[in-house]
């Protein structure tokens, strides 16, 4: 048997069935499996995920079908609802895993275990499956249990030991989680990119298996220099405003533009040469802004290389008197890898992102309304990704999947949703 | 008997350098791809020459930087000259040979050498090819070159972090060069299921920057169905979900609560902070016990989600003065024996050398480099009940392997590849060579 039911037909995971049990632990990890073209089946309790219940909300109105969170991270997905804690349900979903190729969960270490839904059971009937956990701490060890958010993991994981502000920029302040929920991107990506090696070890070995995924140790994995510094060095990196940790002072890189925008320079990043100064500098000067930086010493190397601080220091006043998209494009253009700390205000008119195609416009039938969407972040010349359909309403797709495809009558639906089955 | 590797059997030719590009090979190595890194000593990744993370006592040289041996483990590495028309031909040969390329130039790059996906095709019909510039191949911007700071600004990432009315926090570090490695990996892997049900390889052109912009979306929706301005009073709120003061909105972490900060515990060390969260009226009630009910959280004020939020200052200031007598340790077994989320700030040596959980779960494990000695390294977030995912090869010495892989892969003779050497086509002429390498060539 098999289900039908697909999104992106032409994407690289299309053939895949995927049974989602998340949260905002494991979502993400779905919804890349959906738009990357897996017929993904979110399998929601009764009423609805969690996760409907977090804002922001269509025109600020809270409602399970309006929260935008929860559209954005179910798109191309399906849904289904099924109540784990009861033997119907359990039934059900135990015949959907006999034909998934992978389950993505993200309950609590033994929830599923406890309902005879474990691996080592789902897989006495379907050797090929793929199921993996994505929990806080992994299924083991003495934080297991522990209970967490996405502040508390940017804590623990090492994000706020590096991010913050300098003493003097701002004193007092405290370490800072950078926003938008990232501690379970990171776990997701890690979790994404082992069922992908789960299924290509499948495809040599035809055996599926069991992926443990810590959300604390993808954080932990996402510090970049603060470890290995300290492995090496025994150094402990503090936290700069706007820039890298370091061990010890480093160049302010981000810069207020004259419009009260910030341009990021990335301070000596790009590696920069005395080919290239001679050019940015030549374009500051149009401003009356290059200083002395069009002197012939700054050609020598050694001269250049010694004159670094200054000439970061010039570079930096001038940024200060061009509006920001002025600057960092023009530092672009000599050949500096400058950025501009943009808003999604100026996102979502970007060119250059609508010409890749990134922006994606998705239907909302049941509202008459087409809202537009972020797409890919990569171009598959083969096998596009693409979102397919906005998220799916509450239990959408019951009677297709357990009527059409599972076989029960509508009679039996009425049922099991009078029994709070579904 | 030793597990056997997700990815055995698959090549990787690694173009990557610097950081995203080199932490997606990572990846792809720890699954047990064969990866091999593409040198060439004239033109040294920068991370050879990251002389910040040489351990003291250790003289600097392209083998001793410390964030190189651990961003490389489980690869090989050879030198060859690309610019030579006799390196060329061996590189299209290691092409015909691999079954994915991968690499992180700026846009074009390879395009510019002949070798664009079109033409890789040609040389092997199956191959997979990703590449990760930081704003894709194609569109107006393509040349423009991003280091993960700039990558983040422009993907909106470095704005919605910090305090309100304070200047972006933005991340720490290249967060963009972490997640962009993760894309790297991610865009081969998923090509190479693709292939392995269709028998197609492909190019994925993948933007850096673009997957910033992917990791916030729900305020990417707020902007696009709400109309709401990213510049806005209170917002970003800090480690709040909302800023006391202004108009209580959701700020795409999760649900807007109250408590939700960080707070200073005992000690005068740089991280001694906790952080702490209540989700629900329980949590609250159980934190108000483990603080010992002190008269101020007793207060009917508190008692709501609403009043919570509404007196936040005053709520943060009470917690932290419980926090304060406390070490951060301490505050989270505390909380988390009662029900209560709360964790510490860990900086990195706590996370090394304290952390229980990451060395329960083997976070570390001790690996030989011949140049910076037996030093820890960090494993993976992952846990394949079939594969290995050891890491069980130092960062490779640079040209270590080129011997090994001109030989033992492409059949290469001895004596060519000898002659190799004397021609500038795998070391450059004039410059000394390393002991292994003249060893490797006996």
């Amino acid at each position: 048997m098999t289900i039908p039911l697909t999104s992106n037909r032409r994407g690289p995971l299309s053939g895949l069935l995927v049974l989602e049990l998340a949260d905002e632990k494991g979502q993400f990890c779905g919804k890349m499996m959906a738009d990357l073209g897996a017929n993904v089946i979110k399998v929601e309790p009764p009423g609805g995920q969690n996760t409907r219940r977090v804002g922001p909300f269509l025109d600020d109105i809270p409602h399970p079908e309006r929260s935008l969170y929860f559209w954005h991270y179910n798109t191309s997905k399906h849904s289904v609802t099924l109540n784990l804690d009861t033997a119907d349900g359990k039934a059900i979903f135990g015949m959907m895993a006999g034909i998934a190729d992978v389950i993505i969960e993200s309950y609590a270490p033994d929830y599923l275990t406890s309902r005879g839904l474990g691996y080592d059971t789902l897989s006495r009937t379907n050797p090929g499956l793929i199921m993996c956990s994505i929990t806080p701490f992994g299924q083991t060890g003495p934080w297991r249990d522990y209970q967490t958010s996405d502040l508390l993991h940017m804590g623990a994981g090492g994000q706020m030991a590096s991010t913050g502000y300098n003493e003097e920029d701002v004193p007092d302040a405290p370490p800072i989680a950078p926003g938008g929920g990232n501690a379970w991107h990171m776990g997701c990506n890690f979790a994404y990119m082992s069922i992908m090696a789960a299924l290509h070890y499948r495809h040599v070995a035809q055996e599926g298996q069991y992926i443990d995924v810590s959300i604390h140790e993808a954080c932990h994995l996402t510090t970049e220099a603060a470890v290995p510094n300290y492995i090496y060095r025994g150094e402990v990196v503090q936290r700069n405003t706007g820039r890298h940790h370091s061990v010890g002072p480093s160049f302010a890189s981000q810069i207020e533009s004259s419009d009260g925008g910030w341009v990021q320079t990335t301070g000596s990043g790009g590696n920069p040469t005395p080919r290239r100064l001679r050019g940015l500098a030549e374009w500051m000067d149009t401003y009356g802004l290059a200083e002395d930086l069009l002197d012939d010493k700054y050609l020598d190397l050694d001269t250049f290389q010694a004159s670094l601080p200054h000439i970061n220091s010039v570079i930096s006043e001038f940024i200060k008197q061009v509006p920001q998209e002025e600057a960092w494009r023009g530092g672009q253009k000599h050949g500096y890898p400058w950025g501009a700390i943009r808003t999604l205000d100026e996102i979502v008119e970007d060119e250059h992102l609508k010409e890749r195609g990134f922006f994606t416009e998705v239907e909302h039938p049941e509202l008459d309304r087409t809202f537009t969407y972020p797409g890919p972040a990569a171009i598959y010349n083969g096998s596009p990704w693409a979102i397919s359909r906005r998220a799916p309403l509450i239990g959408e797709h019951n009677v297709q999947i357990f009527c059409e495809e599972l076989g029960l009558s509508k009679g039996e639906l009425t049922a099991l949703a009078e029994g709070g089955v579904i | 008997m030793t597990k056997p590797h997700a990815l055995d059997g698959v090549r990787v030719l690694d173009f990557t350098w610097v950081r995203a590009g080199p932490m997606a090979t990572r990846w792809l190595g720890i699954f047990g791809a064969e990866v091999i890194k593409v040198e060439w000593p004239e033109r040294l990744d920068s991370f050879r020459r990251n002389i910040v993370t040489v351990p003291t006592g250790i003289e600097p040289g392209p083998n001793s930087p410390g964030m190189f041996a651990d961003q490389h483990v489980n690869k090989r590495g050879i030198t060859l000259n690309v610019r030579s028309d006799k390196g060329m031909d061996i590189l299209k040969r290691l092409i015909a040979v691999s079954d994915i390329v991968i690499e992180n130039f700026s846009s074009r790059v390879m395009q510019s050498w002949g070798l664009g996906y079109e033409e890789q095709k040609k040389l092997n019909p199956e191959i997979i090819y990703v590449s990760m510039a930081g704003l894709g191949q194609t569109g107006p911007d393509h040349a423009y070159t991003t280091m993960g700071p700039s990558a983040q600004a422009l993907s909106g990432q470095t704005f919605l972090s910090g305090l309100p009315g304070q200047p972006p926090a933005g991340w720490g570090w290249s967060y963009m060069d972490d997640s962009g490695g993760m894309y790297g990996a991610i865009s081969a892997l998923t090509a190479l299921r693709h292939r392995d049900a269709t028998g197609e390889g492909q190019h994925v052109d993948l933007s850096q920057m673009t997957t910033g912009i992917t990791l916030i979306g729900s305020a990417f929706l707020d902007k696009t169905v709400n109309g709401r301005p990213s510049r806005r009073p209170g917002y970003p709120p800090g480690n709040r979900t909302t800023w006391p003061g202004t108009p209580v909105m959701n700020n795409y972490r999760g649900p807007t609560t109250a408590p939700h900060n960080t707070y200073r515990t005992s000690g005068d060390d740089y991280n001694a902070w906790c952080v702490i969260a209540c989700f629900s009226d329980d949590e609250w009630t159980n934190l108000v016990n483990v603080m010992g009910s002190p008269d101020w959280a007793k207060d009917a004020k508190f008692t709501s989600l609403a009043g919570r939020l509404q007196y936040q200052e005053a709520l943060d200031q009470g917690i932290e003065s419980w926090t304060r007598t406390l070490d951060k340790y301490d505050v989270m077994e505390r909380c988390q024996n009662a029900g209560v989320r709360a964790m510490p700030v860990q900086s990195s040596e706590n996370r090394v050398e304290h952390d229980p959980q990451l060395k329960a779960r083997g976070m570390f494990s001790e690996l030989e480099h011949p140049v910076v000695g037996v030093r820890k390294v960090q494993n993976a977030p992952f846990r394949l009940s079939k594969n290995s995912v050891e890491i069980n090869r130092h960062a490779p010495l640079i040209g270590q392997h080129t011997v090994e892989v001109m030989e033992g892969l492409l059949g290469i003779s001895h004596r060519e590849v000898a002659e190799g050497y004397n021609d500038g086509t795998f070391w450059p002429s004039g410059m000394p060579m390393y002991a292994y390498v003249e060893e490797a060539l006996r």
